[in-house]
């Protein structure tokens, strides 16, 4: 299978080890990928204007032919909802007038989509089992909207991922609700507040870990986690980690190559705890 | 005060004309995870907007506190996408002169997509502390987050195509 691989502005900043880890898991799981050519910004939230976003997705999805993956589900909400709109052939026609290469429709996809499809049951490739692992399934908003593939408010791809790792979903009430990043620079209580809860709920429902599949979910639930501890006044301490991380971790890759060391809170307590649980089982 | 029917038939324009159609039933409010923010409501606000009452619709936070959820897209048991309704006041409100600090921030955005096709946070939020120098503490306790972590980008980089990605913005913002 080949694809190709949109990273996301993040994947050069904020979001590095998502970046690493989607390599990584990509690479142990022989999905080959290419680096989409040239790639521009998809807008994320902050492109109001439709038809321009549209046109910014289009110029993306014109530099191939191979379906494109994409582990931001941001940028992979953004590419969906334009592939939505470019069938409308007044919306292509515009589009295309302004294109260098013109959009021809296209295919696209998330990673945690990818690597689900690629791990089967008992994968042998899943050398250490996270048995035992409770795991927060937190799909934020965009990865199941606009609505498609997914179940826009009781979507389950998460929870098989996670049961195919062999760890164990929590029930998990806000696993849906929005995490508050798209306005946390002008409107910084309001989102505070907001991942505040996902991550207070996380902890009442018993989650060692959480897992992310977008990079502003992440970053406002990791990054800022010390800061909203301290505001909340409550210790949560949960390690954030993006579904490619969780999956490499069960495929036995090394932190470094996860990124591991770059999330705030650090996981490796979990990792080790799982290696122990594995190590007392057999 | 008068009617604006310009700015109606704009909103229409932009976010769909199916926006007529609304019951005002609340099932956008009732899903807007910022709706005790905001004053109007989601639903109020599409209320001001069919009436033409264009000051009123703009002149507040609620476009603002919008996160992109899409939830109350996904819900309207009319079809109507009340995110489309605030992306377009957004648009409109973008046309005017004096911008408030969002405002501003989405203006910082779309201007380094033009500039380089990417976003490098590090200058992005540069420049919105310009405009919005209340926003140093927060800025500053992330940096102090990331920076050890490597995470915080630097280089600002430039694509190939930056003028066909400049004529996207210019020539499809209708």
């Amino acid at each position: 299978m080949k694809l190709a691989y949109y990273p996301g502005c993040v994947s050069q900043s904020t979001g590095k080890e998502m970046d690493a880890s989607t390599r990584a898991v990509c690479a142990a799981l022989g999905i080959e990928i290419e680096e989409l050519a040239d790639w521009n910004c998809c807008g994320a939230t902050h492109v109001s204007n439709e038809l321009v976003a549209t046109g910014l997705a289009a110029r993306n999805m014109a530099q191939t032919d191979l379906p494109i993956m994409t582990a931001c589900s941001i940028c992979y909400s953004n590419l969906r909802a334009a592939e939505e709109r470019l069938k409308e052939p007044e919306v292509l026609a515009k589009v295309n007038a302004v294109l260098d290469k013109k959009y021809r429709g296209a295919v696209i996809r998330h990673a945690l989509d990818v690597m689900l499809e690629a791990l089967a049951e008992g994968d042998e490739r899943i050398v250490l089992p996270l048995k035992g692992m409770l795991v927060a399934p937190y799909y934020g908003c965009l990865l199941t909207r606009p609505a498609g593939l997914y179940s826009a408010e009781f979507p389950v791809i998460l929870e098989t991922l996670i049961r195919r790792l062999e760890a164990e979903p929590v029930d998990f009430r806000k696993k849906t609700a929005c995490c508050g990043g798209p306005i946390f620079m002008p409107q910084e209580k309001a989102a505070d507040d907001i991942a505040f809860g996902i991550l207070s709920e996380a902890k009442r429902a018993g989650a060692e870990v959480i897992v992310t599949v977008c990079p502003l979910c992440h970053l406002m639930l990791d990054a800022k986690q010390k800061i909203l501890e301290q505001k909340g006044g409550e210790k949560i301490g949960i390690p954030v980690l993006y579904v490619t991380q969780l999956a490499g971790i069960a495929l036995g890759l090394g932190p470094e190559e996860l990124g591991l060391f770059m999330n705030s809170v650090s996981p490796m307590e979990i990792v080790e705890k799982a290696y122990e649980r594995m190590s007392s089982e057999s | 005060m008068a009617k604006d029917l310009d700015f109606k038939r704009e909103v229409l324009r932009l976010a769909g004309a199916e926006v007529l159609t609304c019951i005002q039933c609340g099932t956008c409010s009732a899903s807007c995870p910022t709706a005790s923010l905001m004053n109007p409501s989601i639903r109020r606000l599409i209320k001001l907007c069919l009436e033409g009452r264009k000051d009123e619709a703009l002149a507040n936070d609620t476009l603002w506190l919008c996160t992109s959820c899409l939830l109350c897209t996904v819900r309207c048991p009319r079809g109507i996408r009340p995110k489309a309704v605030v992306s377009a006041l957004k648009e409109i409100s973008g046309r005017d002169e004096k911008k408030s600090k969002d405002a501003s921030y989405e203006e910082l955005f779309v201007k380094q997509i033009e500039e380089n096709g990417r976003i490098a946070e590090l200058p992005l939020t540069a420049e919105f502390l310009l405009v919005f120098p209340q926003g140093m503490v927060q800025s500053m306790q992330m940096g102090l987050e990331l920076l050890p972590k490597g995470k915080i980008g630097i280089e600002i980089d430039r694509i190939k195509g930056r003028d066909e990605v400049k004529r996207i913005i210019k020539e499809l913002r209708r």
